[in-house]
């Protein structure tokens, strides 16, 4: 059987996951999307999760971010038992996430995308439910504002314009400016470079980098392992739903990741020796 | 592909929906297609019909598009959502039904008027219920909506078909006109709010740095309301004054405008329409915006209703669910420059469409037209505005599939 990690031999055994989830499943009626999962990471740490197209990492960030129920699994926030049911309980916990299909309304300009679910309301209405009061637009250009200068997005002139007329790239900068605002521990990445050029593949990395430095929780899924290698402290591999291994990045070469992302753990250990 | 350096249909195509997509990108620019009908509509009856533009035949024409402007309003808070109320004109008259016979049975008007409005949004809320939870399609539930709500509005007027509405508090609704110096007044101060509401985001926006407009848009946006607004309180003055109607319409879009523009409310309506999961993944809830659309449906619905009995001094079937007033509501809506595909419009745009529908129902009734030319031209300038919408929707995703 394929350990479930190998922290014990890998050094810092004694740090704790910030984020714990453990025994997830999930089955997409015939399709065994995850099996028994789990899966961690600390702060001030960037994990990749690496594995093959359909392995289970997509599933895995939708349910850590609440946007997906797992069929049974259990979640802990600093060894904290915590229930994650809706998108609204993971964002409760300081879990933001940005999607592979990036999750964005292009009928909105900018700022509304930043803001969607969190729109901030003026004060002073206190007298009307919360869905009735008036929005503040111009804290939410304003947040929008910042998290997109820290990104540099330089192509993006207006915060209000509109998503549906922005590039691709664009958009995913929208996405993660969504997902690095403030008050966050931790911050899940689902590809978010794929759809990204070299100049600006490199400010997400470093954006990753940052918000290590800033002790968060950082999840970088990537398919590129150049990237993986660059960023990461450690490397979590599925494969088919299932728990391979977990790596130090720095005691390993891109070649065992390959290996175990194709082959499994058995194989890649058996190549090895 | 064509050829390059060859302009093909296709490219020309793009381009035009490209131009069109622009023109709607703007809050303020969503209203240029409409405001281009309805001009261009004016300007053909003013010079043909003399009677057209005259003080007289512009108040009728903005009672006549009462109800029907009322109905697009509420429809256009499901159109954003992609879903659709076919049942609007029949909620509408059920409503209306209910008031005359409590009112017949003696009951005070007000409490009349609330019942009416309470069985309004409990209809819509129960279609919106039928929508969301059980999953079928709206345009199922509410079809089914509207032979019912049809067959119980007949139950509730009985063998007679109609009755007559004499109660003195619901016609005000549609007799009362304001005295000048009280629409003068109002007009003024509305342009004014405006005007300041306007100058102070624009101040604040220079004092917080972010994106202001031009100082030319600025005032110019200031002055065409102010003219729209004047304008019109003059040409109604010179006749009988503003009427209390237009007033209580305007007060209604302006408050249901606000809730859906600047709201979480509102904010989470135009998520839902543009994508439902996205909305989801944000933790919005979803479903209760959907059915809370429905019921705004119904409670427009209602005062439609109560407009219409008051406005037609009586409620008979054939004036609400059994004539063309759902088609003209859907009509108006889609004319404003509200997308059926969700995601895009305004209830101001209904307004406005509701007015194209209605001046050019009234100019073609002055120049002796047919009941058969109407239906022609109504349908050809619905068709036209589903058109512009369904080409500004294609000039999205050109522009997606030459950005990445
Ligand atoms: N909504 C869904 N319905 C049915 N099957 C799904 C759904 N989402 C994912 N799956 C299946 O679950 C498996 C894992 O998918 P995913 O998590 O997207 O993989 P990855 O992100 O690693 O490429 C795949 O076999 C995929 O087909
Ligand atoms: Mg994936």
């Amino acid at each position: 059987m394929p350990s479930v990690s190998n922290d014990e031999e890998a050094g810092r055994p004694d740090v704790p996951p910030h984020l714990l989830a453990t025994g997830v499943n999930k089955r997409f009626g015939g399709v065994e999307a995850l099996c028994d999962v789990t899966f961690g990471v600390r702060r001030g740490e960037v994990m990749a999760l690496v594995g093959d197209n359909g392995a289970g990492k997509s599933t895995l960030m939708k349910i850590i971010a609440g946007a997906l129920r797992a069929d049974t699994g259990s979640f802990a926030i600093d060894a904290e038992p915590v229930q994650i049911a809706s998108p609204h309980d993971a964002s409760d916990l300081g879990i933001r996430i940005v999607y592979q299909d990036l999750a964005l309304c292009e009928n909105l300009d900018v700022s509304a995308n930043v803001a969607l679910g969190a729109e901030p309301v003026k004060r002073g209405w206190g007298f009307l439910p919360h869905f009735l009061r008036p929005l503040d637009d111009l804290a939410m250009e304003e947040t929008a504002r910042d998290a997109i200068d820290r990104l540099q997005v330089r192509t993006l002139h207006s915060v209000r314009a509109r998503v549906g007329n922005l590039s691709g790239g664009q958009r995913q900068a929208i996405a993660i400016a969504r997902a690095v605002g403030a008050d966050s521990s931790v911050v899940l990445l689902d590809e978010p470079t794929a759809a990204l050029g070299i100049a600006q593949t490199r400010q997400v990395l470093d954006v990753v980098k940052r918000l290590r430095d800033t002790d968060h929780a950082v999840v970088y899924i990537s398919h590129n392992l150049r990237d993986v290698f660059e960023v990461s402290d450690r490397i979590t591999v599925l494969r088919q739903g299932r728990n391979v291994a977990v790596y130090e990045t720095a005691q390993i070469t891109p070649d065992v990741i390959v290996a175990a992302v194709t082959r499994g753990l058995e194989e890649a250990t058996a190549d090895a020796a | 592909m064509p050829p390059e350096g060859r302009p093909s249909v296709a490219g020309l195509l793009g381009l035009l929906a490209l131009r069109f997509q622009l023109l709607r990108e703007t809050r303020f620019g969503s209203f240029g297609p409409v405001l281009v009908a309805l001009a261009v509509i004016w300007l053909w009856f003013g010079i043909t019909e003399p009677a057209f533009l005259s003080p007289r035949n512009i108040y009728f024409l903005f009672m006549q598009s009462a109800v029907v402007g009322t109905l697009a309003v509420g429809l256009t808070v499901v159109l954003l959502l992609g879903e659709i109320d076919l049942s609007a004109a029949a909620m509408a008259g059920v409503c209306a039904a209910l008031l005359a016979v409590l009112l017949l049975g003696g009951m005070p008007a007000p409490l009349a008027i609330l019942a009416a409005i309470a069985l309004g949004v409990t209809m819509g809320l129960a279609q919106g219920v039928m929508v969301v939870f059980v999953g079928i399609p709206s345009f199922v539930v509410t079809l089914a909506g509207l032979l019912g709500f049809q067959g119980l509005m007949l139950k509730i007027l009985g063998i007679q078909g109609a009755i007559n509405m004499r109660d003195p508090a619901v016609r005000a609704l549609t007799t009362v006109a304001l005295p000048p110096a009280w629409g003068w007044g109002l007009g003024i101060a509305c342009a004014l709010a405006f005007a300041a509401f306007a100058l102070h985001d624009q101040m604040r926006r220079r004092a917080r740095n972010l994106e202001a407009d031009s100082v030319a848009a600025l005032c110019g946006r200031i002055a065409f309301i102010a003219i729209l607004v004047l304008a019109a309180v003059g040409t109604l003055n010179n006749y009988r004054g503003v009427p209390l109607l237009v007033v209580v319409l305007m007060a209604l879009t302006a408050i249901l405008g606000w809730v859906t523009t600047s709201t979480p409310f509102g904010r989470s309506l135009f998520a839902v329409g543009g994508n439902a999961e996205t909305a989801r993944r944000a933790g919005m809830s979803v479903r209760t915006v959907r059915v809370a659309a429905f019921g705004i449906v119904g409670l427009m619905a209602a005062i439609g209703g109560i407009v219409g009995a008051s406005r037609y001094a009586s409620v008979s079937f054939n004036a609400f669910a059994g004539g063309p007033l759902l088609l003209e509501a859907i009509g108006a809506a889609v004319i404003g420059g509200t997308s059926l595909f969700g995601g895009r419009g305004s209830v101001w745009n209904a307004i406005l469409g509701a007015l194209v529908i209605g001046s050019l129902g009234n100019g073609l009734d002055l120049s002796g037209a047919s009941a058969a030319d109407k239906l022609m031209f109504s349908g050809a300038i619905l068709l036209l505005a589903a058109a512009m919408d369904a080409v500004s929707r294609r000039g999205a995703n050109f522009t997606r599939g030459g950005g990445a």
